[in-house]
């Protein structure tokens, strides 16, 4: 009785975690606001767009479409890596890094990855430019960091993604063009706000129901037995 | 008869009065929501474990630790106090088990499973909500969780067994423990003001004794929450290690303290 009792007890706590994890399922995600971004992608070239902080609770959509065949990444890095990253660039780069934004932290750290000897990059200049956006430039860096990125699909002309990052992470998305060809490029971006990201809950609080309940019948049975008898 | 046997027995008991149903599956159900609802990912300005930290801090905050100081204190002032005002205790002294391991088997029930349930539940959801968190910082969740605990819950629980033991009472015991609770939170306030006040770090690290979450928070932040102390104060890690040693030393002593009134004083 006592073991059956203790199971049975087991059971209901478990299948309290379970239904608290089903109501944190249950709560829908809020879309408080989107953005989009229109632009041509030159041939075998790449475009770089920060989406901005995102955590496991302020994630995002992103729909991207395109006039031909185009790859697609969303790549994430964490607060610290961008920091250790911004010191690189600024002891490889000096006085150039300085000059321009936080925009070009990533696209940078792939041109260094790529071209090592160069010490300072000159965006004036066409030829560098078109260096730092080159898809080749893309792979190597992607090669080097393939930690960051979160996801990366096979090349299509239409996306659609909902990301929620297991950690506090910068994003930025990546369409490269690796055709002849330029392409036009939709991105769209819709902000989502969730109590707990639903994939990562629902199998859990499935699990745990229904061992919750299998744990628990014996007991709950028990009980009502013997409040009917007495 | 084995020893383990009556202790199981007494321990059985307690989880029954401590944990009817289903007071138990409301708490593991609030613990579980809690940990969604209450944690907040600071987005700027911090990174890495100090970011760890202020996301555990949230869940050691205010709401969800009222609900679990609530448990504690219900548990060993009131749960305690009506086995000694209800006669229960005398039937659990004629067990043939020490007076120390009857203690142990309340404590565990009312003390053990609450603080497994907490930190068992959040932990797992801090692990489905922010896996690399976890993943990447165990040492910062477990000193922040270590921390936190200590004081107000621990030491409450302490106190409030003493104070229990020797009133003989749960109902006033339990009155005593949130007024304890509640003066702590005020005095924690006016510790930040009155360093800032004395430009004396003094203060501070007297509370760190008592409170070592607050040394904790100064090494992280350098009091930033409070926004006072930051040029007065910021200690090292190992010194955070040293002020929570002594808060745990404060904490078992009192319970040690509560043992030996309940061995050799207690007359019931």
């Amino acid at each position: 009785m006592r073991w059956i009792t203790l199971v049975g007890r087991i059971g209901t706590v478990i299948l309290a975690i379970g239904l608290a994890l089903l109501v944190a399922w249950l709560i829908p995600s809020g879309s408080s606001s989107w953005s989009g971004v229109s632009q041509p992608v030159e041939p075998e070239q790449y475009m770089i767009s920060e989406l901005g902080v995102y955590s496991p609770q302020t994630a995002f959509r992103i729909s991207v479409e395109s006039s031909d065949n185009v790859r697609v990444y969303l790549v994430g890095v964490s607060p610290d890596e961008l920091n250790d990253w911004i010191a690189l660039l600024r002891e490889t780069y000096p006085n150039f890094f300085e000059t321009v934004s936080n925009f070009y932290t990533v696209p940078l750290i792939f041109f260094h990855e790529a071209y090592p000897e160069q010490t300072s990059p000159y965006l004036g200049d066409p030829q560098t430019e078109s260096r730092i956006w080159d898809v080749a430039v893309l792979d190597k860096g992607l090669q080097t960091h393939p930690e960051i990125i979160l996801w990366g699909p096979p090349p299509s002309s239409s996306f659609s993604h909902e990301l929620f990052p297991a950690d506090v992470l910068h994003i930025w998305v990546i369409v490269a063009n690796p055709s002849d060809g330029t392409v036009a490029v939709d991105t769209k971006v819709w902000d989502l706000t969730t109590l707990a990201p639903k994939e990562r809950v629902i199998r859990p609080a499935i699990l745990f129901i229904s061992i919750g309940i299998a744990l628990a019948i014996p007991w709950l049975i028990l009980r009502k037995l013997k409040k009917g008898t007495f | 008869m084995a020893k383990g046997r009556p202790f199981l027995e007494i321990f059985t008991y307690a989880l029954d009065e401590d944990y009817r149903f289903p007071l138990l599956e409301i708490f593991a159900f609030l613990f579980a929501l809690g940990t969604f609802v209450f944690a907040d990912f600071a987005l700027y300005g911090q990174t890495g474990e100090a970011q760890a930290y202020s996301l555990v801090s949230t869940l050691c905050g205010f709401p969800l630790l009222f609900i679990f100081v609530i448990l504690i204190l219900k548990n060993v002032a009131y749960g305690l106090g009506s086995d000694l005002d209800t006669g229960v205790m005398q039937t659990l002294f004629s067990y043939p088990l020490k007076r120390r391991h009857i203690l142990t088997a309340k404590l565990l029930s009312g003390l053990g499973i609450a603080l497994l349930l907490l930190l068992g539940i959040q932990i797992f959801g801090l692990f489905l909500l922010a896996p690399d968190v976890i993943l990447k910082y165990p040492g910062t969740v477990f000193l922040t969780y270590a921390a936190n605990l200590c004081s107000p819950a621990l030491l409450l629980a302490g106190l409030m067994l003493l104070l229990t033991l020797r009133l003989k009472r749960g109902g006033l015991a339990l009155a005593m423990g949130f007024v304890l609770f509640f003066g702590g939170l005020v005095i924690s306030g006016l510790v930040s003001f009155i360093a800032y006040g004395a430009g004396s770090t003094l203060v501070l690290k007297i509370w760190a004794v008592i409170n070592p979450n607050s040394a904790l928070q100064a090494y992280y932040y350098h009091m930033g929450a409070a926004g006072f102390a930051s040029e007065t104060w910021g200690p090292s890690f190992s010194e955070v290690l040293l002020y929570l040693g002594a808060g745990y030393l404060i904490v078992a002593a009192i319970f040690v303290a509560g043992y030996i009134y309940f061995q050799r004083r207690l007359e019931i």
